[in-house]
């Protein structure tokens, strides 16, 4: 099992053949084909497609259970703000009425479309996060070309994150010593006490901090000046090569966006009017 | 009144304990122990060894996955965690994971505070506290991030101590300090145990300090007790400390080395080799 | 032999203290010693570890008097990043010290700092590796290895710079027996097979004195003491005066020469106690 970003992902799995590249071209790519696809039935079924992959990488199909009650709340949240917080144009067709509140049709298809154009956008940051150790994030970051002190933050960001959390759990654990119980309590109560864990985080992190700074000066790296411009032999990139298929993905990838494109804009595919399902609800609801 | 007298009702029972964390983890299998009032117990074993998780078993922070902890006759599975931290108190190694107040006053009086006394015993526990880790009265308004290690270590303790537990149990209190300090920190413990009555548990690897204080060791490997007995019967048999990858202070090793001379393996002090070197000169005066 | 390191007068004290850390320090590192550096906490060893690596006063403010030379050049003179090809530093924390995403990114971290190419840096991997006995770690991401072995790889980070002049600060206070034995023993090798200098600031001196060719002792930011180790362990009442606790068998032979029952240099290791011990048992007993 090899412990990825959001979880971990057995060792045969094939996604570990492909290139970190191209698992990131593919989230930079594909989470912006919802953004050109306004009918909800395609984005559905890029959302599946989506599923689909993380199945055939092997991802544990049970994490996805906890965005479940995400997914929910975030489809009720958008449902009701379209609802209740846009205006309203006078040609707008009326579908129901609660004491003062007016649903209107247009309001609530334009919800749906939004839903279902932010769902495959997670769906594939959640590929992504499944499916890539915190190397590969590195190396795609690296083979891009990104400067060093790029990746090197966003690496020691990962890191810190977990130091954080660990120390986190000892620092609730120092607090139940002496006497903390929060059972019972209001949230008020909890919310503040949450506030006083912070202060020694920042402490420990202050503390180390000074101590990671000179570790990084003494194994020769440097911020500024001639030192810093030295020229990188990026060891860690020899372990990945790019393969027959990682060109043929990465072209795959890119040609989807294009006919995407062409569909999009030549066509007048995707768009609202034409969607069948946005027609079929349209009549359900009359 | 014999303030250090080992009465025969232990304080803490464990029975058939098990521990595991939530991803499965075994820490602890089948111990079994008693600790009276009184004692001074030294905890040893290498690092995964299980002594951390076994001493947060004790005071409650963790809760046995079968088998039972009770403390003074109260079960740790049926008991709210504020009733066990007054029996059995914890000091963690790093301070800092624990200390988050402003000032020193409110850091000791946090955990009176949190078992509902009111001010007034508040105020009592917090002075008496105070006074017996030797904190002088100029620091009480003073922020607890800027003080010494030392300053620091105290103040820990103190806020512990508010609490009058019973049982003290302390992470690895000389790691990191050097000669002075932990001789400091170490007779402070033994002052504790013989003149005010509590009950001590270390948790460490230095074996001069255990050889020194100890009356009982602890020893455990694997997430069980290896060996459980006098200081000086465990250091004499130094396969069971192998086991655990711990050898014996320098001075056992070199009674143990002159065994055949007359020295016992059990030796634990300069003073006790000192006093058998004059016996055994005393013996070729033939 | 040539001077690894000299100090000159050398006076450090950081902004907004009230004394200074190190105190007309004198004294000179011939190539290839192995050094051990002991005193209380607060005695100024971490200060002097950091003045000899450039990290003082590179990183830290203060007044700084005299001179501190590496290989003849004054620590200051070094351009950025030149004096740490030559020192390097390994610490005591050993989470403060991870800084990559695996053992071998952070093996391979300061070589590509130095800007090595990538032929050598696998030569220097491969060395390393096999010197600290790292090879079924090097995937492994730092939250999978204890803190000793985060330490082994700490020091082979270290030594894949190929320093001329290695320092450890304390590289072992946060280690149980075992890890702390396993770094030692890589030091041990180090010292067999190369010519480093190797300054070991440590605490625990029964695995500091086999090692130690000469020995220092700070306190209160002055060197109190220095020599060769056998010498050096000789002036028992000064160290234990100066709050050193030297190791069991060493303060044994102390007590029996305080009292005249014992002529003759101190054993400062466990087999020569033990011999000694053995000799005087089988001598006649002095009326």
């Amino acid at each position: 099992m090899n412990k990825t970003l959001l979880g971990y992902v057995p060792t045969q799995s094939p996604i570990y053949a492909v290139h970190p590249f191209v698992k990131l071209y593919f989230l930079l790519i594909v989470s912006l084909f919802p953004m050109f696809v306004a009918a909800p039935e395609w984005n559905i079924a890029l959302m599946l497609a989506i599923v689909l992959l993380m199945w055939l990488s092997r991802v544990d199909m049970r994490t996805l259970r906890i965005y479940v009650p995400i997914a929910v709340s975030m489809g009720s949240i958008i449902l009701i703000s379209y609802i209740l917080m846009s205006g309203t144009h006078p040609e707008f067709r009326l579908i129901a009425r609660f004491a003062f509140i007016k649903i209107y049709w247009e309001r609530v298809r334009d919800a749906i479309v939004v839903y279902f154009r932010i769902l495959p956008m997670i769906f594939t940051m959640v590929f992504f996060l499944s499916t890539s150790r915190e190397r590969d994030v590195i190396v795609a970051m690296r083979t891009i070309r990104l400067p060093f002190v790029v990746t090197y933050v966003f690496a020691m960001a990962l890191r810190s994150a977990g130091m954080v959390l660990e120390d986190f759990q000892i620092v609730r654990q120092a607090e139940h010593a002496r006497g903390f119980d929060p059972t019972g309590k209001s949230l008020g109560y909890r919310l503040r006490q949450y506030v006083m864990y912070m202060i020694p985080l920042f402490a420990l992190s202050l503390r180390r901090a000074e101590e990671f700074t000179n570790a990084l000066v003494a194994r020769g790296y440097a911020f500024t000046g001639e030192a810093s411009r030295v020229r990188r032999a990026d060891y860690i990139l020899t372990h990945y090569s790019f393969k027959y298929y990682d060109t043929l993905f990465t072209a795959l990838i890119s040609a989807s966006f294009i006919i995407l494109l062409v569909l999009r804009y030549g066509y007048q595919f995707f768009s609202i009017e034409q969607s069948w399902l946005i027609n079929w609800l349209s009549t359900a609801l009359r | 009144m014999n303030t250090s007298a080992i009465t025969d009702q232990p304080f803490i029972r464990v029975q058939d304990l098990d521990f595991a964390y939530p991803d499965g983890t075994r820490a602890l299998e089948d111990v079994n122990l008693t600790i009276s009032t009184g004692e001074f117990v030294a905890l040893i074993g290498q690092n995964g060894s299980g002594k951390t998780t076994l001493s947060k078993c004790l005071n409650g922070l963790y809760k046995p996955t079968s088998g039972d902890v009770i403390v003074d006759g109260l079960n740790s599975k049926t008991t709210p965690i504020v009733q066990m931290v007054r029996r059995v108190g914890y000091v963690f190694q790093n301070p800092d994971h624990q200390l988050f107040n402003s000032n020193c006053w409110d850091e000791i009086a946090y955990g009176p505070r949190n078992i509902q006394l009111t001010e007034d015993e508040v105020k009592t526990r917090v002075e008496e506290a105070a006074g017996v880790v030797g904190l002088p009265e100029m620091y009480f308004g003073e922020h607890p991030f800027f003080l010494s290690k030392g300053l620091r270590q105290r103040v820990a303790i103190a806020s512990i101590l508010a609490l009058r537990p019973q049982v003290i149990i302390v992470d690895e209190p000389t790691t990191g300090q050097d000669a002075r300090q932990s001789f400091e920190i170490m007779d402070f413990l033994k002052d504790l145990n013989e003149k005010h009555a509590h009950t001590i548990v270390i948790i460490t690897h230095d074996m001069p300090i255990v050889g020194k204080y100890a009356r009982r060791v602890i020893v455990m490997g694997e997430g069980r007790i290896l060996a459980d007995g006098p200081t000086t019967e465990i250091f004499a048999h130094p396969d069971v400390l192998e086991k655990t990858f711990l050898e014996p202070p320098q001075i056992t090793q070199l009674a143990q080395l002159a065994r055949d001379l007359g020295f016992y393996p059990g030796t634990l002090t300069v003073e006790e080799m000192l006093t058998q070197y004059q016996v055994i000169r005393g013996r070729t005066r033939l | 032999m040539p001077l690894a390191v000299e100090i000159k007068d050398y006076t450090w004290q950081y902004l907004n203290t009230q004394q200074p850390a190190l105190k007309n320090i004198n004294f000179q590192v011939e190539e290839g010693t192995f050094l051990g550096v002991i005193g209380p906490n607060g005695s100024g060893k971490t200060t002097l570890a950091y003045s000899i690596d450039g990290l003082i006063p590179g990183q830290y403010n203060g007044i700084k008097q005299g001179q501190v030379h590496v290989f003849g050049k004054e620590v200051e003179e070094y351009a950025r990043g030149q004096l740490q090809r030559i020192v390097g530093v390994v610490f005591s924390d050993p989470e403060a010290q991870f800084t990559a995403m695996t053992v071998e990114d952070e093996l391979v971290f300061g070589m590509e700092n130095l800007g090595m190419d990538l032929p050598e840096i696998r030569e220097r991997l491969e060395w390393v590796t096999e010197l600290t006995g790292l090879r079924h770690l090097l995937l492994k991401p730092p939250y999978e290895i204890s803190g000793g072995q985060k330490q082994r790889v700490a020091l082979a980070a270290v030594l894949a710079m190929t320093p001329r002049v290695l320092i450890l600060d304390e590289p072992t206070s946060m280690l149980d027996p075992v890890s702390r034995r396993r770094v030692f023993d890589v030091l041990l090798k180090l010292k067999q097979e190369q010519r480093n200098t190797i300054i070991v600031i440590e605490h625990s001196l029964e695995n500091l004195i086999p090692l130690a060719d000469r020995m220092v002792l700070l306190s209160e930011g002055e060197m109190t003491l220095e020599g060769e180790t056998r010498a050096f362990f000789q002036n028992m009442d000064l160290l234990i005066g100066q709050g050193i606790y030297p190791p069991g068998a060493l303060r044994f032979f102390y007590e029996l020469k305080r009292s005249a029952r014992f002529e003759g240099q101190l054993p400062i290791s466990l087999e020569d106690a033990y011999l000694e011990l053995e000799r005087l048992s089988s001598q006649a007993p002095s009326v």
